[in-house]
């Protein structure tokens, strides 16, 4: 059956075990008058093999949540609250600094936003890419040279050997985040993070790391997350989509299924936003009014205030994550009682 | 290489115009006060005046004077007769104090560096320990106290109460230990702010998150991924502080009586010995270019991104 090349694969089957759980993970910001809940709540599965994309608005959570499964939450001020987050029969909220220098880079990595900022600029791309190597595998020096050049290669940076010995700021953006994807990927981790991994870019070269990242998911069935503000983008590379929105994710559901009938007002309003399929510059903002004050939540529905379809009973309670479909979750009075009739 | 030698020349061309305007600034100035090194107090019978005079080349034209000495000093590197000094070269003096004050001077900027940058980075990545705010109110501290204050409380403690440091003299560690102390502190309480605020930048930056990403252990991720970067702020101001060493020591070494540059200098002031500030001044100036030079050059090994020009 031939494939459309801007199609993702069918979803790997989710019979097996999940590769890691996130269940009711909670993190805060200790800010001057407040504690800001960043994350409220959040649980998702991620399986072998798959891509599942978060998006949201600015601030509704999306990196910091990230950022707690890699125990990387700055503190101060910010702090997990609770949840945990299982891999490999272990809760990786409750390991030790040492035993998550383990996992870090090694099992779990991560592509951050800016990849003009993410390399260190002191110091040139190839001791950048062999320090991991070196530590997580146990690399002589002149191994990891070599395979930090074959990873060069791999995410197509010609001359690697050579462009080793350059610094950060020789390379293109779109080249920076090339070096960032060979370091992330080059211990041959379980899941990828991929923190827009290419809104710094333009299109063209956007594309380009898509088509990358997808290709090394084929090649070494990697999981990856995929956070970006851009549905063309999700349309694109997505098995999943989670829908995050104030600290909580309000759609879980597969990505056809999603962009078919959305069942949140919120998501909604993401793709009313979008005009039309197939732009693919389209960021999430278009949704009139503002997210909630996370250091300080109205009662009931976060997104009543900007809600068309709003309910008395959303003022009063907030609605959990419940079943709207096969394997749909939606967190929404109104959408909750369209499902069950 | 091509950068370096072409950067070297470059600054070697500006150290011989600085040298020059230092020169004739210098020597304005010095003409220009009333009165002359035999004045004074000192009553001088007009004969002997008038032979002296001769010997220092006083009584030419003030023009002539100007590049009579200039070309001493460019051809021969001779700096003349001290005036306050009978019987002694400039160059003999330089020779004989420059080495003790560079002394002192190295000992108290190496003091300062390895106690500031250690303060600092303690201070930083125990931010808002007891430690770090111990760190840093002595570190206001140490800023805001004169060096003589600190030499004359030095004294006292270390001298005459707990007796385990002389009160002066040259030569050995012991002798040195004080007067380096006393001069290092405050350069020593600056750079720990300096490091401190260096250290906190740059473990905000996004490519310490990328490091901690990767799994390197924290003591890797200070030492190679923050502390370079922190360093810069501190390799710049090691110019400013080598200035301020310098001058301090002059101060310094008067207060602990030690046979370096400092106490020839204040004479050379009070007793208006032109030849001899003179030279001292050629030779700080030539001594701040060199510094800042090689901090320049640090910096730019330092931080590739930087080019030198
Ligand atoms: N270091 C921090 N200190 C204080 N608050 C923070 C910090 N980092 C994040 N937050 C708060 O957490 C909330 C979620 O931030 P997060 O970075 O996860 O948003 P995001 O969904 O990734 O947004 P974006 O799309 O802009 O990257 C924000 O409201 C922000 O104010
Ligand atoms: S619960 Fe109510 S306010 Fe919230 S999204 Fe659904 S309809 Fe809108
Ligand atoms: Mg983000």
């Amino acid at each position: 059956m031939p494939e459309s090349l801007s199609q993702p694969d069918a979803a790997p089957s989710r019979h097996g075990e999940p590769l890691l759980q996130v269940n009711d993970l909670q993190v805060s910001f200790k800010t001057d008058d407040s504690r800001v809940r960043a994350v409220r709540g959040v649980s998702f599965d991620i399986y072998p093999g798959e891509t599942v994309g978060l998006v949201g608005e600015s601030g509704s959570g999306k990196s910091v949540t990230n950022l707690a499964l890699m125990g990387l939450v700055p503190s101060p001020p910010g702090r997990v609250d609770g949840g945990s987050v299982m891999y490999d029969g272990k809760d990786l909220l409750k390991l030790s600094p040492l035993q998550m220098q383990s996992i870090r880079g090694r099992r779990i990595a991560m592509i951050f936003q800016d990849p003009m900022t993410a390399l260190n600029p002191l110091m040139t791309v190839g001791q950048q890419l062999t320090e991991m190597t070196r530590l997580h595998l146990g690399l002589s020096r002149r191994q990891a040279n070599e395979k930090a050049a074959e990873m060069l290669e791999l995410v197509g940076i010609s001359g690697a050997s050579r462009r080793l010995r350059d610094y950060p700021h020789q390379f293109s953006g779109g080249m920076r985040q090339r070096v960032m994807i060979a370091m992330a990927l080059s211990c041959e981790p379980d899941l990828l993070i991929a923190d827009e991994p290419t809104t710094a870019l333009d299109v063209t070269i956007q594309a380009q790391i898509l088509d990358l990242l997808r290709e090394l998911q084929e090649r070494r069935g990697t999981s990856i997350i995929l956070i970006t503000h851009d549905l063309g983008v999700v349309a694109e590379t997505c098995h999943r989509v989670l829908v995050m929105y104030a600290g909580k994710v309000v759609e879980k559901s597969d990505a056809g299924p999603l962009f078919a009938s959305p069942q949140h007002p919120y998501t909604q309003g993401l793709l009313q936003s979008l005009p039309r399929f197939d732009q693919v510059q389209t960021t999430l903002r278009a949704i009139p009014g503002q997210p909630p004050d996370l250091g300080n939540l109205p009662e009931g529905c976060s997104f009543r205030s900007r809600c068309p379809l709003a309910i008395d009973r959303c003022a009063r309670e907030e609605p959990p994550l419940a079943s709207v479909g096969d394997r749909r979750e939606a967190a929404c009075w109104v959408a909750e009682e369209n499902a069950n009739g | 290489m091509r950068d370096l030698l072409s950067y070297l020349f470059k600054r070697f061309i500006w150290m011989i115009l600085t040298l020059l305007a230092v020169y004739t600034v210098s020597f304005v100035l010095m003409r220009a006060v009333p009165g002359n090194p035999f004045s004074g107090e000192r009553n001088v019978p007009p004969a002997i005046e008038r032979q002296l005079k001769a010997r220092y080349n006083l009584d030419a034209p003030p023009i002539q004077q100007y590049f009579d000495y200039l070309g001493g000093i460019v051809t021969d590197f001779d700096l003349g007769w001290c005036m306050g000094l009978e019987d002694y070269s400039v160059n003999q003096v330089l020779a004989e104090g420059f080495p003790v004050s560079a002394t002192l001077a190295i000992f108290a900027l190496v003091f300062a560096i390895i106690l500031g940058v250690t303060a600092g980075v303690i201070s930083a990545v125990y931010r808002r320990s007891p430690a770090d705010v111990a760190l840093m109110a002595a570190a206001v501290l140490g800023i805001a106290i004169p060096n003589f204050v600190l030499a004359s409380l030095a004294i006292l403690l270390f001298v005459f109460t707990i007796q385990i440091f002389p009160a002066g003299g040259w030569g050995t560690l012991q002798q040195i230990a004080l007067p380096a102390f006393c001069l290092g502190l405050p350069v020593a309480a600056y750079i720990a702010r300096l490091s401190r605020a260096g250290m906190l930048e740059t473990l905000s930056k996004d490519h310490v998150r990328t490091a901690f990403a990767k799994g390197l252990p924290k003591r890797t991720v200070i030492l190679r991924h923050v502390l370079p970067g922190a360093m810069l702020p501190v390799v710049s101001y090691l110019g400013p502080a080598v200035a301020r060493v310098l001058t301090g020591s002059l101060v310094l070494e008067k207060i602990f009586a030690l046979p370096g540059l400092g106490s020839h200098f204040i004479n050379a002031a009070t007793q208006r010995d032109y030849t001899l500030a003179m030279g001292m001044v050629l030779t700080y100036t030539v001594l701040l270019f060199v510094m800042n030079t090689l901090v320049d050059i640090s910096y730019a090994i330092i931080d590739p991104r930087v080019k030198l020009q």
